[in-house]
């Protein structure tokens, strides 16, 4: 596949062999935003690396939209350009894939990163950028703030943060990230999609492992893959605050039984592969940032937290058997405790949590039960602490909702020790 | 008279005697087969079971929902233990079989012919029943936590009927394989299954036209029915 990608860039750039900035473009019927997207990183360009040799390409998944010529004709003859499709010639998108988007919504989204990193190793690219082009928010200081940390302070990979309404991303808040953090001993908050900047070195070492790309956490989670993957292996990792993040529509993301499965699911696939890095892993750092945080309150989406607790309580009484398979008793005691409190009243405390967590990573580890089936009966418990938290910080605003994120990072930490016995023991 | 008896009596004993004689070596091999079967049972038993234990088979079971099933179904005994008692009695059994056609009587004549030309049937169909009851389960629990991650009222009663579905078929599959009533299961399964999707067909196009098109509508439009936030 990579080959056949190069091939497409040294037929239309045959007079680029090395580029110092390698900009990347993943699309699929984005040709209400592409336009916009790239009117702005090519501000960016001409402002922050003038002098730089520059290749952008446009990874497209079969758009019927006229996509790619817009692309052709918002880049013109300003920079090299190179319009690839990351499948590869002779295949094709399976038709039962569409059932199995990534939560990304894009279809093809992995293979267009990985063709980006086999470009980035060939074209001995200093950096490579990825912007998604489905969005409305990007702005001329994106390609600044992704590329810079790498080109000048040697960083490995530039995640993105976004300025987010409160609850926004409370999957990432209440769990991936704490997990991460708790994991891998680096405070990243784990956001996904936007953008990222990554060097030439770990380009070449993600391509060179094959085995990072044969679980689903490769086809289905590239964006928590990615992290993970930085994180684990001890790369310099930057975050870049990005501002808002506005995306065009997201009309092909999976729910969020689908979106659980995928992200949990690498983080805890991971789990198996860096065991020799997370047990030894006591305390966590921050890591380096660019970029200048924003204020003012984002408009919250409205949150019915009614549907959640009804998610639970259904959750408590039809998936008892299997959650009595997964969790620790002592878990299952206190989950049981909490169907007996009213909607108001309702608390799923952090602690029990945490713990639930854990025990869903030790089973996942243990194969108790089949391992999608495991992942999926996590939801209507993710429901109740995500209906616990929103009902905590009610009235609250977004410090009060950041400061539980923050506890929740916390605990996460300090009850490792939980899952490390757990884990070694059971 | 006399004579006449007497040489009757002697005649007779010495057939009786004679019988015996030839059919003792047959007791004798009929005894062996029974008492190297049970050996070779027990020692069949306790490899499988060995083995069955390296390769932690009871976790299996237990994730595959087998040992919960069997629970249900009343079975107190470990999968691994029952297994081994099978395995023993299938091995005594096969001796004892030879043990009988070593008799060599009319009435068990070709015995063991027969049983050897069932056997294919007997483990295909041991097979299609234990396939069937992993696909049950695993259907069963499939569609519970899809019905209750999608909040849907009846959860548990559609993974019951999908589990009881799955192991109806199985067990007409097992039984057309034995042979057993082939024609009446056939047609008992035609008439039941055809009768739910006859009554399911009924039900949505009569009764649930409109839940049935309004959810086929949210299908493919992808409209979001939970909260707006993103949770990723």
């Amino acid at each position: 596949m990579e080959d056949s990608v190069w091939k497409a860039v040294q037929e239309q750039c045959p007079d680029v062999h090395q580029v110092d900035l390698l900009i990347a473009l993943p699309s699929f019927n984005h040709a209400s935003t592409i336009g916009s997207v790239l009117t702005a990183l090519l501000t960016g360009l001409k402002g922050s690396f003038a002098d730089a040799s520059i290749l952008i390409i446009n990874a497209d998944v079969g758009s019927q939209d006229g996509t790619p010529e817009i692309v052709k004709q918002t880049v013109g003859s300003l920079f090299p350009l190179s319009l690839i499709q990351p499948l590869g010639e002779g295949t094709s998108a399976s038709p039962f894939a569409l059932n199995r988007l990534s939560y990304s919504g894009m279809p093809g989204r992995e293979e267009a990163f990985r063709s980006f990193f086999a470009l980035t190793e060939w074209l001995q690219a200093k950096a490579c950028v990825v912007i998604d082009a489905s969005l409305r928010s990007v702005t001329s200081e994106w390609i600044s703030l992704l590329a810079k940390p790498v080109m000048e302070k040697g960083a490995d990979y530039v995640a993105p943060v976004f300025r987010r309404p409160p609850y926004e991303g409370s999957l990432t808040n209440n769990l991936i990230a704490p997990l991460t953090r708790s994991l891998y001993g680096k405070q990243v908050v784990c956001q996904v999609g936007g953008g990222y900047g990554f060097s030439q070195h770990l380009a070449s070492f993600l391509l060179q492992k094959q085995f990072l790309w044969e679980a689903d956490a490769a086809r289905f989670a590239i964006d928590s893959w990615l992290t993970t993957v930085a994180v684990a292996e001890g790369y310099h990792v930057w975050q870049a605050r990005l501002g808002a993040r506005i995306q065009d529509n997201k009309a092909g993301a999976p729910d969020v039984s689908t979106s659980l499965v995928q992200a949990v699911g690498a983080s805890y696939l991971f789990m198996e592969h860096y065991q020799d890095v997370w047990e030894k892993q006591t305390v966590s750092s921050t890591v380096p940032e660019i970029g200048v945080p924003v204020d003012g309150e984002l408009e919250s989406a409205p949150i019915q937290v009614e549907r959640m607790t009804k998610g639970f309580r259904q959750g408590l009484r039809d998936l008892l058997p299997i959650w009595e398979v997964i969790l620790a008793p002592e878990t299952l005691a206190g989950v049981l405790a909490l169907g007996l409190r009213d909607d108001d009243d309702f608390r799923f405390p952090l602690a029990l949590w945490v713990q639930t967590v854990y025990d869903f990573a030790v089973a996942y580890h243990e194969k108790v039960i089949h391992r999608e089936h495991l992942l999926r009966s996590l939801v209507p418990l993710y429901l109740g602490r995500t209906a616990s938290v929103v009902l905590e910080t009610r009235g609250g605003g977004p410090q009060a909702v950041q400061q539980t994120v923050d506890q929740g990072c916390q605990t996460f930490e300090a009850m490792k020790p939980y899952l490390v016995d757990r884990w070694r023991f059971q | 008279m006399s004579e006449m008896w007497q040489e009757a009596m002697v005649a007779a004993f010495r057939e009786t005697m004679s019988r015996g004689v030839l059919f003792l070596p047959k007791l004798m091999a009929m005894v062996t087969f029974l008492l190297v079967g049970l050996v070779m049972g027990w020692l069949v038993k306790l490899l499988l079971m060995r083995i069955l234990h390296v390769v932690r088979f009871e976790v299996f079971c237990e994730r595959m929902g087998l040992t919960p099933a069997f629970a249900k179904a009343g079975m107190k005994q470990r999968i691994p233990d029952l297994i081994g008692r099978l395995s023993f009695w299938i091995v005594f059994l096969f001796f004892a079989f030879m043990g009988v056609d070593a008799l060599d009587l009319p009435a068990t004549a070709n015995l063991m012919s027969a049983i050897l030309a069932f056997l294919p049937n007997v483990i295909a169909a041991v097979l299609v029943g234990l396939l069937g009851i992993l696909l049950a389960n695993f259907s069963g629990e499939a569609v519970l936590i899809a019905a209750v991650n999608a909040q849907l009222q009846g959860a548990r009663f559609m993974a019951n009927m999908v589990r009881w579905g799955v192991n109806i078929f199985t067990a007409a599959m097992v039984l057309t394989q034995l042979g057993i009533a082939k024609e009446i299961v056939v047609a008992a399964f035609s008439i039941i299954f055809g009768g739910i999707v006859l009554a399911m067909a009924i039900a949505v196009g009569l009764g649930g036209r409109t839940i049935a098109k309004e959810a086929l509508e949210r299908r493919l439009r992808r409209e979001k029915t939970d909260d707006e936030f993103t949770h990723i």
